[in-house]
């Protein structure tokens, strides 16, 4: 299933929460530049799999293996992660008052710079790729002296992650949801943000309930999560047959499951 | 009685001078006053024993005191050195419509005056600040006329040298419609005590931004206090940033006598090592139609101790008053100690008071956010930790002196040990 040229392997992980069994064997493979979308009802396990692999405190791997770029993903602690090149594009960004946003964005660029043996960044250099950042999520230049998400609208918390993004350019990006609450106009401007960093370096994973985003970034492939596993992989004309037919026999078929276990 | 308040009293009764009617008075009040213990609720969580033991004394004028340098500043600068007024330091030429005098040189007319205004807004439950009646070397009355704005911040500026005792109290007073900002600041080496009182009289639509810098640290022992009486549509916006010293103590009253005044408070505190710092901030709404916004942050490590106690007290006229009291803390060692306790009074029945207090540890979710990105969890602890405090500092009004205190609270929170 897997080669090593993979970027991404998750073998077989179940994963938990406080004990209750979330992920369910769940197992996928990433290429360098490819775009994977993953679909599936609410409930299903989708932002769980980000928190999962950005390594947030209280997701609990039981079993199974996650690769990074040819390290045991779960032995890092979550900022190595992101020093290696995970990066996860919130749903809901917290809201960090009294940290500016270029004070973070310079921390982060420095500590990622750090772990990867460059020097920091000069002050007048991160001004200058923010600007541009800003510029291409249509993000205004005040935002960058706000307080970090503080007080952001929910579509201006979105295009913060992008602008990150943006600027810490990863290998793999994680968008969990970031279509979600965004009016066409904005889906589009987040659809040409990660566009424009569709490159045979970079990978990312679109998490989303609704297939509208895919028509505006064209994944390589949709999987359908259901109750915490995979089950059903194909190319983006699967997003809309799953469109038209919606997550109704998903359901079922999950339902089935909780009967019978 | 304690030694220490016996000797001030004796050192009060050999003062003779113009302000003798208030002398006495607190002279009086001082030798019926039972010296706090534990029991006393004001001094509940700070022990006086660093005043017991201080060797400082009252000592003669050390000249080469300078006050530091803040970097962009132009203020007119009131300088008590050892707490002697330098008039040397005071400038010829004031903005028009401003008066900065000593007491005892003012006009027999204006004397009266400031006699009669002398320890008005001050209450008198503050020990101290009677000790400060009694002891004030040099009273200075400051006067801005009505309808006048002053552009410069006047600075007052409190120096100590090493073994000194200082006794300083200005008054300030601001004309119908007057504009003025006041930073207080207090520098003191080694071991010094120092009490440090201002009153302010704030008259109907006049506007007072305050700061006060209580940065001293060390074997330093200071009691002081700030005390506002806020008329009808005045406005108020002050600045407490604190460190702690071996005793470090601050009250403040703002007293809402008029309607529709406006009060902000903001305070910040660092403390570190064995620091203690005391903020007792009293707001006393006796008039309708009053706002009050206090919020107040601490961040305390090593094994320092912060008390704070917020009253707000809204009487039975007080209808409509707005009153809200915030105070965040924040403990990063575990030998540090927190005391805090809001206390609201209310008596009327149409306000809105709310108050929170929480000591709280650095939010889990904004750890985690702060690690996606890279950053290590010892830096992100640091980075929410001074955001903590950052908002306050920017919600100062005046940019030269946030840009300034910035970088020292910074310098002092990165050298704090966090566990």
């Amino acid at each position: 299933m897997s080669d090593n040229k993979s970027l991404l392997t998750i073998k077989d992980v179940y994963a938990s929460i406080e004990e209750k069994q979330i992920i369910k064997g769940f197992n996928l493979d990433i290429k360098p530049g490819e775009v994977h979308a993953i679909m599936g009802p609410n409930g299903a396990g989708k932002s769980t799999m980000g928190y999962v692999l950005s390594g947030r405190e209280g997701y609990e791997v039981n079993s199974g293996t996650i690769t990074f770029n040819g390290k045991d993903l779960l032995e890092m602690e979550i900022e190595e992660r992101a020093a290696a090149g995970l990066f996860l594009a919130f749903q809901y960004p917290v809201e960090i008052p009294g940290v500016s946003n270029l004070e973070f964005l310079k921390a982060s660029v420095d500590a990622i710079r750090e772990a990867n043996g460059e020097e920091p960044i000069t002050s007048s250099e991160l001004l200058k790729q923010a600007k541009e950042a800003c510029k291409q999520v249509d993000l205004p230049l005040a935002f960058l002296k706000r307080g970090v998400n503080e007080g952001f609208s929910g579509g201006e918390k979105k295009r913060n992650e992008l602008m990150q993004m943006l600027l810490l350019k990863p290998k793999l990006c994680i968008l969990d949801e970031t279509d979600s609450g965004l009016d066409i106009d904005a889906l589009q401007m987040v659809a040409a943000g990660v566009n424009s960093q569709r490159s045979p370096e970079r990978s990312f994973i679109v998490v989303t309930h609704y297939q509208r985003l895919l028509d505006y970034i064209k994944p390589d492939f949709v999987h359908v999560l259901a109750d915490g596993k995979i089950v059903k992989s194909g190319d983006a004309s699967l997003a809309l047959e799953l469109e038209s037919q919606g997550y109704a026999w998903l359901e079922t078929h999950k339902d089935e499951d909780n009967i019978e276990g | 009685m304690s030694e220490w308040l016996e000797n001030a009293i004796s050192r009060g009764q050999k003062i003779d001078d113009w302000l003798n009617p208030k002398r006495s008075r607190a002279l009086e009040l001082l030798s019926t006053t039972k010296w706090p213990t534990r029991k006393t609720e004001a001094w509940r969580y700070t022990p006086l024993r660093a005043i017991q033991s201080t060797k400082a004394t009252q000592l003669e004028v050390v000249s080469e005191l300078t006050p530091l340098a803040i970097a962009d500043l132009s203020a007119i600068e009131l300088v008590f050195k050892n707490g002697k007024l330098d008039k040397s330091a005071l400038s010829d030429t004031l903005p028009t419509g401003l008066t900065v005098s000593l007491g005892s040189e003012l006009a027999a007319q204006q004397q009266l005056q400031a006699i009669a205004d002398f320890s008005e807004v001050k209450p008198d439950r503050h020990l101290f600040g009677l000790v400060n009646d009694a002891l004030a070397q040099d009273v200075v009355i400051v006067n801005v006329e009505a309808g006048v704005k002053v552009e410069q911040p006047l600075r007052i500026s409190s120096l100590l040298s090493q073994g000194a005792e200082s006794h300083t109290r200005v008054q300030v007073s601001l004309g119908e419609g007057a504009e003025l900002a006041v930073i207080e600041d207090v520098q003191a080496e080694g071991e010094t005590l120092n009490t440090a009182f201002v009153e302010y009289f704030v008259s109907p639509k006049a506007h007072l931004e305050h700061y006060r810098f209580a940065l001293q640290t060390g074997t330093n022992v200071s009691v002081g206090g700030c005390h506002f009486n806020m008329l009808d549509h005045s406005t108020m916006h002050s600045t407490i940033v604190a460190f702690g010293s071996d005793l470090s103590r601050l009250d403040t009253d703002i007293i809402h006598s008029g309607e529709f005044v406006d009060a902000k408070l903001n305070a910040i505190y660092l403390l570190d090592n064995n620091e203690l710092f005391d903020l007792h901030a009293t707001v006393e709404h006796a008039m309708p139609n009053g706002t009050t916004e206090e919020n107040v942050r601490c961040i305390v490590g090593g094994r320092a101790k912060a008390v704070f106690n917020g009253r707000i007290h809204i009487h039975r006229d007080a209808q409509k008053t707005l009153a809200e009291l915030n105070n965040r803390n924040l403990l990063v060692s575990k030998t540090a100690e927190i005391n805090t306790k809001p206390e609201l009074e209310i008596y009327a029945d149409d306000v809105r008071c709310a108050h929170g207090a929480t000591s709280a540890e650095v939010d889990k979710q904004a750890l985690y956010y702060l690690q996606t990105r890279g950053i290590n969890r010892a830096q992100a602890n640091v980075i929410l930790n001074f955001g903590f405090i950052n908002e306050l500092i920017d919600l100062m009004p005046n940019k030269v002196l946030a840009e300034w205190i910035r970088p020292i609270i910074r310098a002092r929170f990165s050298a704090m040990k966090v566990n």
